[in-house]
């Protein structure tokens, strides 16, 4: 007997989804926390006050700290403020024929003076960001791992759309309170809402590493693979440094100049063999002012200040991918559309959290014991659908009770990240199941809604002080944690509440009509 | 799902016994879907690359655009089609035959 496309496509979307489901959820959820990285950043050094420069003053001292510290390094990478982030980032790779000097870290500079900039060391949202697609696994096992869960999403979408017959009806389809039923509609409107969201998210985060996950293309038409990125992506051709020394030209005019060649703001320079004859100056524009997020760039002689190339216009198919690339990041995003990427980002993490509980209600009998892998998922369900946000919370409360000079303090927030998220996922086992929901939503709406109060008690921009002062950014940034624990609590309450007794016709009724989906 | 209703329910052992095949048969299908899949999505990705006649930058692009669709098809496929053999001798087929021919026509000159 043939299976039909409906049948074989609904058995491999239940499975996909649920081996895939929880890295995904952890995916979706760091994502969306993702749309605001520099804001986060942000909130997290709450000593920094930088004054905004404009881009020529903050390239000039930041090309003078890398003089006076590196003169002789190999390359400099020079991250120029913008309206978001407004500390430069400047990053040194060492000559390895001098003095050997041990390879540094990213260092904030303040634009304003050129010095490094000095507040409490964290990893801000770039840890959110990093583990979004790396998974805190070391390189480059995280990246393939959430490749291939994106791989699996992908499948999981495709199928869910080939199982769904009733893709316009589901549209406007919610029944409350009716157990397994509410929780396929619940997965059926927030997948299907922003189905063009979730197939565009995912498809465009395959393309963000696509040299990784499928260079074989490349290979067939270039004999340096390197070339292919070259052109791809207007990197400048590499120059050997000659060893004759050659003083850098100033950076100022060259960053005007650019700036109008370009047409718009600079955002990244990137100086190769500082103060040698075959120095190399590049600047690029920054990638927020379109949505195609390959930003051009133009390459100067470091040594005269002459132009020497400019990277043109790709083709289609570049154009295509640096679209596909603005999309996925959003950095072109302005506020509002940023917060409705951050609403679809919910309903992504929404769309597989109730996903996930389905499989579970889909497979509880009353009156029956649960069998093994069914009380297991339901396990790693309350494991990750309520220890992950306990985690990210633990993460922000760790950043504001750690000394803000302890030596150590990022990795120490990271951990603390990872030992409270794991400490949930433990600690839930010693309860029953739906008291451990409760429980978990009760200490995740505790744990956010402590945040604010941490930050009030350990700064001077809590909530009532930034309300007064104007401060948007870290009054946003409290409230939305008040909002958090709020729908924790909500849900705290929803799961606290006995499911309503069924009557033996209705429940029958339900079976009758229950899709393949279901 | 794999015992017969009014039967008398059977050893363990020779549950392990009729499980087996099925357990061996699903491994070789999702190997095939993950691992052959992604080796023929990569192959005719790069046959694609190689072949349109189109300047070199835009083919390579396309391919590598197309390539994550193509392997999802094939990995969906692999789950449909209920006979295994015809999973296995194509997804692997146009691995092998198609990496053949690639590696024949070589780097685009």
């Amino acid at each position: 007997m043939s299976v039909s496309l409906r049948q074989s496509m609904a058995w491999i979307h239940g499975w996909l989804g649920l081996l895939a489901g929880w890295l995904l959820f952890a995916m979706f959820l760091t994502g969306t926390a993702s749309y605001f990285r520099p804001e986060i950043t942000r909130w997290m050094q709450p000593e920094l006050h930088p004054q905004q420069v404009s881009t020529t003053r903050a390239a000039e001292t930041a090309i003078a700290y890398l003089q006076r510290t590196g003169a002789d390094d190999l390359q400099w990478y020079v991250y120029l403020p913008d309206a978001r982030t407004p500390l430069t980032r400047i990053y040194q790779v060492p000559n390895p024929a001098a003095a050997p000097r041990q390879r540094r870290d990213e260092i904030q500079l303040d634009p304003a003076t050129g010095r490094p900039a000095t507040a409490r060391e964290t990893r801000g949202g770039e840890q959110f960001y990093r583990f979004h697609f790396q998974l805190q696994l070391p390189h480059p096992w995280g990246r393939w791992l959430a490749g291939l869960c994106a791989m699996f999403m992908l499948a999981t979408i495709l199928s869910g759309v080939i199982t769904h017959k009733r893709i316009f009806a589901d549209f406007f389809t919610l029944r409350w309170n009716k157990g397994q039923r509410s929780w396929l509609d619940a997965h059926n409107v927030s997948a299907v809402l922003a189905l063009p969201y979730h197939a565009m998210i995912t498809y465009t985060g395959l393309i963000t590493l696509v040299t990784m996950y499928m260079p074989w293309p490349i290979l067939a038409n270039y004999k340096q693979p390197a070339d292919f990125a070259q052109i791809a992506f207007g990197l400048p051709a590499e120059r050997p440094a000659t060893g004759t020394a050659a003083p850098l030209v100033a950076i100022a005019p060259l960053v005007a100049d650019a700036g109008r060649r370009l047409g718009g703001p600079v955002a990244r320079i990137i100086v190769h063999h500082p103060n040698d004859q075959a120095a190399t100056i590049s600047v690029a524009r920054r990638s927020g002012t379109s949505i195609d997020a390959h930003s051009p760039t133009v390459t100067y002689d470091g040594a005269t200040g002459r132009l020497l190339e400019q990277s043109g216009a790709g083709g289609a198919a570049l154009a295509t991918a640096g679209v596909m690339l603005g999309l996925h990041i959003a950095q072109f995003a302005g506020p509002a559309l940023r917060w409705a990427y951050f609403a679809m980002g919910l309903t992504g993490v929404a769309m597989v959290g109730t996903g996930l509980l389905l499989w579970t209600a889909k497979r509880r009998r009353p009156g029956a014991a649960a069998f093994f892998g069914l009380r297991l998922v339901e396990r790693l369900n309350i494991a990750v659908i309520v220890g992950l946000p306990i985690g990210m919370a633990a993460y922000l409360l760790a950043n504001r009770l750690i000394p803000a000079m302890q030596p150590g303090r990022a990795d120490a927030e990271v951990a603390t990240m990872f030992w409270a998220w794991g400490l949930v996922a433990l600690a839930q086992l010693l309860r029953p199941a739906r008291r451990a929901w409760r429980e978990g939503f009760t200490l995740a709406a505790l744990a956010f809604a402590a945040i604010p109060i941490a930050d009030a008690l350990t700064t001077t921009r809590g909530l009532p002080g930034s309300l007064r002062q104007g401060d948007s950014l870290f009054a946003a940034f409290d409230v939305a944690m008040l909002v958090i624990a709020a729908l924790f609590a909500f849900a705290a309450w929803r799961a606290g509440r006995a499911p309503a007794p069924r009557s033996r016709r209705a429940a029958r009724a339900e079976r009758l009509s229950e899709t393949v989906h279901a | 799902m794999f015992v017969e209703r009014g039967h008398p329910a059977p050893s363990p052992s020779s549950t392990r016994r009729h499980l087996r095949p099925i357990v061996w048969a699903m491994a070789a299908r999702s190997v095939t879907a993950l691992v052959g899949g992604y080796a023929a999505a990569a192959v005719l990705a790069t046959l694609a690359a190689r072949l349109l006649p189109v300047d070199r930058v835009e083919a390579t692009g396309w391919a590598m655009i197309a390539a994550f669709l193509i392997y999802a098809a094939i990995g969906l496929w692999c789950f449909h089609e209920p006979r295994l053999a015809r999973v296995a001798g194509i997804v692997w087929g146009v691995a092998l035959l198609g990496g053949a021919a690639a590696w024949w026509l070589g780097v685009r000159p």
